[in-house]
C-alpha cells in the first residue's frame, strides 16, 4: 500500500521514464535495423498488404555480396517522404499507378514498362505469399535513383522477387 | 536538572546510514548496469527477422529496470542521504535547551528536498514552543518522555531523561 501510495506520488517521473525508454530505444533500432542506401537494397511495394519482414528475411538469404539488408516497404511508409522514395531499388507497381510513379521507375533489362509479376486476369503472380495484390496488374521496376542499377544488386534482387511464390 | 542526555543520532547511527546509503547506491548502479548490457546485448542480437521484438524488449527490459533504479533512488537512497545530512547538520550546530512537558502531535509534513518531520509541542506553564522532530525518530522521542530537548534551527537534536 505504502509502495503504491509513493508510485503514484510521482508517477510523472515514472511516466516520463517510459516515454523516454521507448523514444530511446526507438532510435537506437532505427541505426541498428537501417545503413546507408550503397549496403542495402530497398524494395518499395503498392500493394495493400506486405508482409515486409518476412519478404525482406527471404530476399536476405539470397542477398548479392556487399549488401548488409534487404529493405520492403509498403507505399504508405513513404507517404510523407519523397526523398526516400528517389533513392529507391526495385519498385512494385499497380498498372492504374504507374503515370504517377513514373519519375521514379528505370526499364528492367530493356523492358521499359517494366516486368509483369502479377495478372490480376489469371491471379497469378510472384511472391503472392509475401504480397497481397489488388485486383489488377502489378509491373516490377527498378528505381531511376538506385545507386545499385551498375553493380547489379537491384536486378539481382528483382530476379529473386520474380521467382518468388 | 541533571539527566541523561540521549542525541537523536548517535556515531553508531551515523555510520550505519552511511552504510546503508552505500550498499543501496551500490545495489542500484549496479542494477542499472546489468539492465543496460541486457539492451545491449538484445541490440547485438538483432536481425531483420527479430527487430520488432528485440525493439519491444528493449524497451520493456530499460523500463522495468529503470522503474526498480528510480523506486529505490526516489524512496531509498535519496531519503537516506537526506536524513544523513540533517543529522549531520543536528550534530555539528549549536544547541539550545527547551524544558518543560514534551509531546509529539500528529502534525506531519515533509520538506521540500529535505526530510520528513513530526511536530513537537514543549510546554512549560503557559508557556507553549513548536519545534520539529525527523519523522524516522519521532516515536523513540515520544517513548522516552523527555525532561527537556535539546533544539538546532527548530530541530530536536537530542532529549535528557530524568536520571
Amino acid at each position: 500500500m505504502r509502495a503504491l501510495k509513493n508510485i503514484l506520488s510521482q508517477l510523472h517521473t515514472f511516466v516520463l521514464w517510459l516515454l523516454a525508454s521507448a523514444l530511446f530505444w526507438g532510435w537506437i533500432f532505427t541505426f541498428v535495423t537501417d545503413t546507408s542506401p550503397e549496403k542495402k537494397i530497398t524494395v518499395y511495394c503498392d500493394a495493400p498488404q506486405v508482409r515486409d519482414t518476412a519478404m525482406a528475411v527471404a530476399l536476405e538469404e539470397h542477398m548479392p555480396e556487399g549488401l548488409r539488408m534487404v529493405k520492403v516497404h509498403a507505399f504508405s511508409y513513404v507517404m510523407f517522404d519523397v526523398e526516400s522514395i528517389d533513392k529507391g531499388d526495385v519498385f512494385i507497381i499497380p498498372a492504374s499507378h504507374l503515370e504517377d510513379c513514373a519519375e521514379f521507375l528505370a526499364p528492367v533489362e530493356g523492358q521499359a514498362d517494366g516486368v509483369k509479376i502479377y495478372d490480376a486476369d489469371t491471379g497469378r503472380g510472384a511472391a503472392t505469399a509475401y504480397i497481397q495484390y489488388a485486383d489488377e496488374d502489378y509491373y516490377l521496376f527498378l528505381g531511376s535513383g538506385s545507386v545499385h542499377a551498375q553493380d547489379g544488386a537491384a536486378l539481382a534482387v528483382a530476379r529473386e522477387i520474380l521467382a518468388m511464390r | 536538572m541533571n539527566g541523561q542526555i540521549i542525541e537523536l543520532y548517535t556515531d553508531d547511527d551515523m555510520a550505519r546510514m552511511r552504510r546503508y546509503i552505500k550498499r543501496r547506491s551500490t545495489a542500484l548502479v549496479l542494477l542499472a548496469i546489468v539492465g543496460l548490457a541486457a539492451c545491449l546485448a538484445l541490440v547485438a542480437l538483432t536481425n531483420t527477422a527479430n527487430a520488432r521484438r528485440m525493439e519491444l524488449a528493449a524497451v520493456a527490459v530499460s523500463t522495468v529496470v529503470g522503474w526498480i533504479v528510480l523506486y529505490g533512488a526516489l524512496f531509498a537512497a535519496l531519503p537516506a542521504r537526506r536524513e544523513l545530512g540533517h543529522a549531520g547538520m543536528l550534530r555539528r550546530e549549536r544547541r539550545q535547551r527547551a524544558e518543560g512537558t514534551v509531546s509529539l502531535t500528529d502534525e506531519s509534513f515533509t520538506i521540500r528536498k529535505s526530510v520528513a518531520v513530526r511536530r513537537v509541542l514543549v510546554t512549560r506553564g503557559d508557556e507553549q514552543s513548536r519545534f520539529l522532530v525527523c519523522g524516522s525518530r519521532a516515536e523513540a522521542l515520544a517513548a522516552a518522555d523527555p525532561a527537556a530537548v535539546y533544539v538546532c534551527h527548530g530541530y530536536v537534536a537530542a532529549y535528557e531523561v530524568r536520571a
